[in-house]
């Protein structure tokens, strides 16, 4: 079952670029990367969804429904975390859930206990008092606390520090084994790397790619990195699916490649070499390298 | 339900503020107004000496002002002023409360539609609006039948007083209309302060000039004072264009409020 569905989701503001004819599919139980610059339309994608923002054309499903029309409904079954979070700044932290959980007909307060101790969140502190950290793990427990069917975070990590990150991660996952489905937004893709089964690259407004973390760490590219003899001769590597060619000052070069193995390496077995390595290139490489192609092709 | 106590539980501090300030403001006019009346006949001499327009500006009635109503209804122009800075301000404050905070995400993320949200905010403010005048009537009334020196209308007294939340009323949604037709409100008190004041002075300029069109421009002209006194009941047409401010600001302010995109910061 789609747990997500986007149909040709667009949105403009005035003449600006929102987001462009985006379509996915997010299905049950996922764990969903969503991957892009800043700006490249991540979190008005998002917001769509949750009804905070009206498309100006196309759709998005959750579970089925259309966003808009079903809205209440639906957000009974999603939990939010925005990237910055902002609460009232005069309420205490208990208050503050306790009136996040008054919108569900569910006694949560239990588990307000029991994610606050996992968490280290005094809940008796006032909201204004609390650090950017401490702030975000309100957000975490808020948006977890009605255990939601969907979850959807929104950068999640900013201002946690590893251990908490750890934590969370560590929360997330057991969301997910217990179903629930997760879509993750963010620019750092390490973070996304270690959750993700799948992940859509998005950039000014249009998806890029959507691939398995799987796939796209492992079949399809690889980091050459080698150590020439005579200098750096860029020759014999000017084929397609040889990207983010680079030579350092030692006769160093390195680039990444996508294709047939035994072709690159009849013409790297052509040269005198010093040093060899190969690589799994991590997402940030690989997302680099979409980002400067579709740039150069003038996109 | 929570959504109409969360609002009331965010408001109460100031509420409580507005309604005790009101209540000193009437207090302190109406301790001065047995010296007043003892003295009225020399007080009248210099008023009769100063310009008619400027007299007619600040709704002093000669004849009248010896009297605890005509006493009252001067002195109630201050407290009206006052009753709509507060509406006013509750008006913006709360319907912009969340773009304002950027609580926006925490709030419209709950199962509940934007309806819903707005239904609570403005009952909560009409709860407001009438504990304050709950509050404002029974201190002006016990204040004013401990000063009187003969006995006064009752109805024109509660007429007069009840026109106070009617001019709340229409400054509660002029304050929600405005606050949405400005979407990157930041600062709600300079608006509130400032729009109040202009339509403060419009209704001084309307009323030393003697203008007729010029009354239903500010709401401040609605509740003619000494009409209330004099005829014991409203001016049906005024009472008519309060109604129809509110049903214009209600109507565009529910629109905008849910249909405009939500954004951050």
């Amino acid at each position: 079952m789609n747990v997500i569905e986007l149909n040709g989701l667009t949105k403009t503001y005035g003449g600006a670029r929102g987001i462009a004819d985006l379509s996915f599919t997010v299905e049950q139980g996922e764990i969903f990367g969503f991957i892009g610059p800043n700006g490249a339309g991540k979190s008005t994608t998002i917001r769509t969804m949750l009804g905070l923002i009206h498309p100006t054309s196309g759709s998005a499903k959750i579970f089925g429904k259309d966003c808009l029309r079903y809205g209440p409904e639906l957000r009974r079954e999603i939990g939010y975390l925005p990237s910055e979070v902002f609460y009232y700044d005069n309420m205490k932290v208990k208050d503050l859930l306790n009136y996040s959980a008054s919108f569900y007909n569910k006694d949560s307060r239990k588990r307000m206990l029991a994610l606050a101790e996992r968490m280290e969140l005094d809940l008796n502190k006032k909201i204004d008092d609390l650090s950017l950290g401490n702030k975000k793990k309100v957000g975490i427990v808020q948006g977890l606390l009605h255990e939601p069917k969907l979850i959807i975070l929104d950068e999640p990590t900013s201002g946690l520090d590893p251990l908490m990150q750890q934590r969370f991660f560590e929360l997330l996952e057991e969301e997910n084994k217990k179903g629930a489905t997760i879509l993750f937004s963010s620019h750092i893709l390490s973070e996304v790397q270690r959750l993700c089964d799948r992940v859509a690259i998005i950039k000014e407004g249009r998806l890029i790619a959507l691939e398995k973390i799987s796939d796209l760490k492992g079949r399809t590219y690889k980091k050459f990195k080698l150590q020439m003899k005579a200098g750096s001769d860029a020759t014999p590597f000017a084929i397609p699916g040889v990207t983010e060619w680079k030579t350092a000052p030692n006769g160093e070069v390195s680039f990444l490649y996508q294709g047939d193995i035994n072709d690159i390496l009849r013409r790297i077995a052509s040269l005198e070499l010093l040093n060899l390595w190969v690589e799994e290139p991590d997402l940030e490489e690989i997302f680099m390298h979409y980002y400067v192609s579709r740039e150069g092709a003038g996109v | 339900m929570n959504m109409f106590a969360h609002e009331l539980r965010m408001n109460r501090k100031s509420a409580l503020l507005w309604a005790v300030a009101l209540a000193g403001v009437a207090c302190l006019f109406m301790a001065m107004y047995p010296t007043f009346a003892e003295e009225s006949e020399s007080f009248k001499e210099v008023l009769r000496s100063m310009p008619e327009e400027m007299l007619a500006a600040f709704g002093l009635q000669i004849d009248a002002i010896a009297s605890l109503l005509g006493f009252y209804s001067y002195v109630f122009l201050y407290i009206s002023l006052c009753g709509a800075i507060q509406a006013f301000h509750l008006g913006a404050s709360m319907i912009s409360a969340e773009t304002r905070a950027k609580t926006a995400d925490f709030l419209l993320t709950k199962p509940v539609t934007r309806g819903a949200v707005l239904r609570s905010k403005l009952l909560s403010a009409l709860t407001i609006l009438v504990a304050t005048n709950a509050v404002y009537f029974g201190v002006s009334a016990a204040m004013a039948s401990f000063v009187k020196r003969e006995t006064f209308s009752l109805s024109a007294f509660a007429l007069i007083n009840v026109s106070l939340l009617l001019t709340q009323l229409i400054f509660l949604m002029l304050g929600f209309a405005l606050a949405l037709l400005l979407p990157r409100l930041k600062t709600v008190l300079p608006l509130s302060l400032g729009v109040v004041f202009a339509l403060f002075m419009l209704s001084a300029i309307g009323a030393s000039t003697g203008d007729g069109k010029l009354r239903y421009l500010t709401p401040f002209q609605y509740f003619d004072r000494a009409y209330i006194v004099r005829h014991e009941s409203y001016e049906p047409e005024f009472l008519a264009a309060g109604a129809a401010v509110i049903a214009v600001c209600a109507l565009f302010g529910a629109i905008r409020y849910l249909k405009r995109d939500v954004h951050v910061g």
